[in-house]
């Protein structure tokens, strides 16, 4: 007999569909012994649905029929007689009792679900005994579809991104659930696009914010390719939210997408977020493997074909740096690539990592300066300049190779080399007191201050076309 | 433009230069950094931008000079063995350096701390002067340094003293595991064992940092064993510290035996990133060098 019960197999958010019925009522007790016909264990007929003890199991992995009418009775015993006869009704199989708190002995209430057609003939029984019992549940199924209404309230409250909690940290699949909402929710500006599927499988999906025209000048950011960086993927999310909250509220913004296009990809690196949540919060790379080596993944910021193979990378596959066998080996950036070089007209290029607190140009793999450095310099200052003026927060600017270290292969050297000329690297905060693990409460006014900044870039690239 | 980085005394750094200059000039020029005569960085959010692709090879770059302070660092907080006196960098203020080539830089700073505890939801500021000596690719600089504006020594003596007593109480540190957590939260509880696991991260910081890499401590990760007395604590543990340029996180297990106001004794081990099972035909990148001890002890 079975002990698990059916509200902890509700739990399992199945989908329980209600059938129509008429419901027969009990009969009073004059009625009652009338209809009694002499032993009241004998069955009334099973019609309509019977509920056989093993499907509940099987209910579990397809889609049950429903519980109508179903009550919980408690039953008292008062005695070890009472007990026994109770037991009793255990072993009648076509009743399909199920016990929720089996008979043990007097003084414990004993839970039976009993099922709507064995209901009469149960309660016909105890009261010929006088066991004493009451109905704990009177309809089971309206207690499961209340229940399954809250659960599916609580799920209402993470369908609309107005309640979605943007001070957490996210799982993927929750992220790709706020993407889904945040295009059902403004459909005229945003839609999804999936630019390529990741080593494992997963879907990689970058947001299009679009008032209309035909392939305009567009700024791409990205945040997220480093997947232990939580901080870019949580402000991402926010920065979603802010494009589809500003649009026609903010003069600045609203004029920026009445003239471009802004594409955002928050996880760009799925799998390897997927992994910092189930095995190892500080991965950094892809989760390709690599033949001939018991290592797994690609630094996806030394995969990119600019200066590949040079100093700042490594060719250690074991190595958080490690660049992979040739530009691009990487799903992950050759949908970038792809996205890029068919979009042909990306006019700022910012790819957002954490920590250290810097806005970088480049390039990382030369000392050799840019040929726009002069105009980079300038316009990195003023971004950072309005990123302190929130909340003071400092951040030094510069290139990658003077500011940071020497670094091969990454991102933005490769999209400034492509023309590119905005092309700009963040790292976030913070500057080292919790690196990575950066409180959950800190998320808000990353976003909030970055913001400012991502907003000084877009402007002015939209003021200084090329 | 004032060529930046350099005190207007110093003597410009060139190829093959010999590390002669006389103690004098050294001891000016430090006055000189101290006096500020240095080129002050007055714009924090402007970078130090060393002579950089000139004729000069050796310069180092302005991120060297944050590196320098931040291992200065490192060796204040392991000296001073005080965990709840704790100094993190706040500013460069004034950096100047000289080159040799042959042996390695000295940098002269002079920098802004914060303390690592808050008091009244803020920092206490203080102020560092130093001078690190960076020998060529090695780790584990010479420091000479002087801090002020830190707290009183008998104040900071009682904090520890709190603080050992806090630590004594627990009992069950064993099971402590991920602090901060992956969410970056530390319970108030716990956090005395973070302060020390800090504490002992110091020395092993100070002494795997070069003039290239450099280290912060992430997290807590293990704890193998916890022993508390009337006499010391030994706290033996496995921190996790993120590697930069290489961006590897490394885990060190360290051993420590701390009791307030004596010297930091330290044991460590830290282990090294897995060689590639191919051979390399490159060079860049050396065997796994086999972990072996450090300690002070």
């Amino acid at each position: 007999m079975g002990t698990a019960t059916s509200l902890e197999f509700s739990k399992m958010g199945r989908a329980w569909i209600p059938m129509a019925e008429t419901l027969v009522p009990l009969p009073t007790s004059s009625q009652r012994t009338q209809a009694h016909t002499g032993d009241p264990r004998l069955p009334l007929s099973c019609s309509g649905e019977c509920w056989q003890p093993g499907q509940e199991l099987a209910g579990v992995l397809s889609f049950p029929p429903t519980l109508p009418r179903h009550q919980v009775l408690r039953i008292f015993a008062a005695d070890e007689a009472q007990v026994q006869k109770v037991k009793e009704l255990e072993d009648l199989q076509h009743l399909q009792l199920d016990f929720w708190k089996g008979p043990t002995w007097p003084g414990t209430p004993i839970d039976i679900r009993v099922p709507f057609h064995s209901l009469q003939a149960v309660k016909i029984f105890l009261e010929a005994q006088d066991i004493r019992y009451e109905i704990m549940i009177e309809d089971l199924q309206s207690l499961l579809d209340e229940e399954q209404e809250q659960m599916f309230a609580f799920r209402a409250q993470v369908q609309s991104t107005d309640t979605f909690n943007y001070a957490t940290y996210h799982t993927l699949e929750e992220i790709y659930n706020f993407l889904d909402l945040l295009v059902a929710e403004h459909p005229q500006l945003v839609s999804k696009i999936q630019i390529g599927k990741t080593y494992e499988d997963r879907p990689i999906y970058v947001l299009k914010f679009s008032t209309g025209g035909n392939n305009r000048p567009a700024i791409w950011i990205d945040t997220g390719i480093h997947s232990r960086e939580w901080v870019t993927q949580a402000s991402g999310v926010w920065f979603a939210k802010k494009i589809t909250q500003d649009y026609g509220q903010d003069p600045a913004l609203t004029n920026i997408l009445n003239n471009m296009d802004i594409f955002l990809e928050i996880v760009t690196n799925p799998d390897g977020f997927a992994f910092t949540h189930s095995k190892n919060r500080m991965w950094r790379k892809t989760r390709s493997l690599t033949s001939n080596s018991l290592c797994v993944g690609v630094d996806p910021n030394r995969n990119w074909d600019a200066g590949f193979g040079n100093a700042g990378s490594s060719s250690n596959p074991c190595s958080d740096q490690y660049r992979g066998k040739f530009p691009n080996s990487e799903v992950e950036v050759q949908s970038i690539v792809n996205f890029v070089n068919n979009h042909g007209n990306i006019k700022a290029f910012i790819s957002i990592h954490s920590y250290s607190q810097l806005l970088l140009y480049p390039y990382g793999y030369t000392s050799e300066p840019a040929p726009d450095k002069e105009e980079l310099d300038k316009l990195a200052k003023s971004a950072v300049t309005a990123l302190s003026s929130l909340y003071g927060t400092k951040f030094k600017y510069g290139s990658i190779i003077t500011t940071i270290y020497q670094a091969s292969g990454s991102t933005v050297d490769w999209t400034y080399n492509q023309g590119i000329k905005y092309s700009f690297t963040f790292e976030l905060r913070d500057s080292g007191r919790y690196g990575f693990l950066l409180p959950a409460s800190q998320i808000v006014p990353t976003a909030q201050e970055t913001w400012l900044a991502l907003m000084t870039i877009m402007e002015y690239t939209l003021n200084h076309p090329y | 433009m004032q060529p930046r980085g350099q005190p207007p005394f110093a003597p410009q750094p060139g190829p093959a230069r010999p590390y002669a200059a006389p103690w004098a000039l050294l001891l000016l020029q430090l006055l000189l950094t101290l006096r500020g005569a240095a080129v002050p960085l007055q714009d924090p959010a402007v970078p130090l931008q060393g002579p950089r692709g000139t004729d000069s090879p050796a310069a180092p770059s302005w991120a060297m000079l944050q590196q320098a302070a931040r291992v200065a660092l490192h060796f204040f907080n392991f000296h001073s063995g005080s965990p709840s006196e704790l100094q993190v960098l706040a500013n460069v203020q004034t950096g100047g350096w000289q080159v040799d080539p042959q042996r390695g830089y000295h940098i002269n700073l002079v920098f802004s701390t914060e303390s690592y505890h808050l008091q009244d939801g803020k920092p206490r500021l203080g102020k560092c002067f130093a001078r690190v000596f960076f020998q060529n690719q090695k780790p584990r600089p010479a420091i000479t340094m002087t801090c002020t504006g830190l707290s009183e020594k008998n104040r900071t003596l009682q904090e520890d003293h709190l603080l050992y007593e806090q630590l004594k109480q627990m009992k069950d540190a064993l099971t402590v595991g991920g602090i901060p957590d992956d969410y970056g939260y530390i319970d108030p509880s716990v956090r005395p064992i973070w302060d020390l696991a800090i504490l002992g991260s110091s020395y092993v910081m100070w002494e795997r940092t070069t003039q290239f890499s450099y280290y912060y401590p992430l997290q807590l990760s293990r704890v193998k064993q916890w022993k508390t007395s009337d006499h010391a604590i030994d706290f033996d543990y496995t921190v996790l510290l993120h590697e930069f340029p290489t961006q590897e996180i490394i885990p060190c297990h360290i051993h420590l035996i701390w009791y307030p106001g004596k010297p930091l004794k330290v044991k460590y081990r830290c282990e090294e990133i897995q060689t590639p099972v191919e051979a390399s035909s490159g060079t860049e990148e050396g065997s796994a060098v086999a972990a072996t001890e450090f300690s002070n002890f």
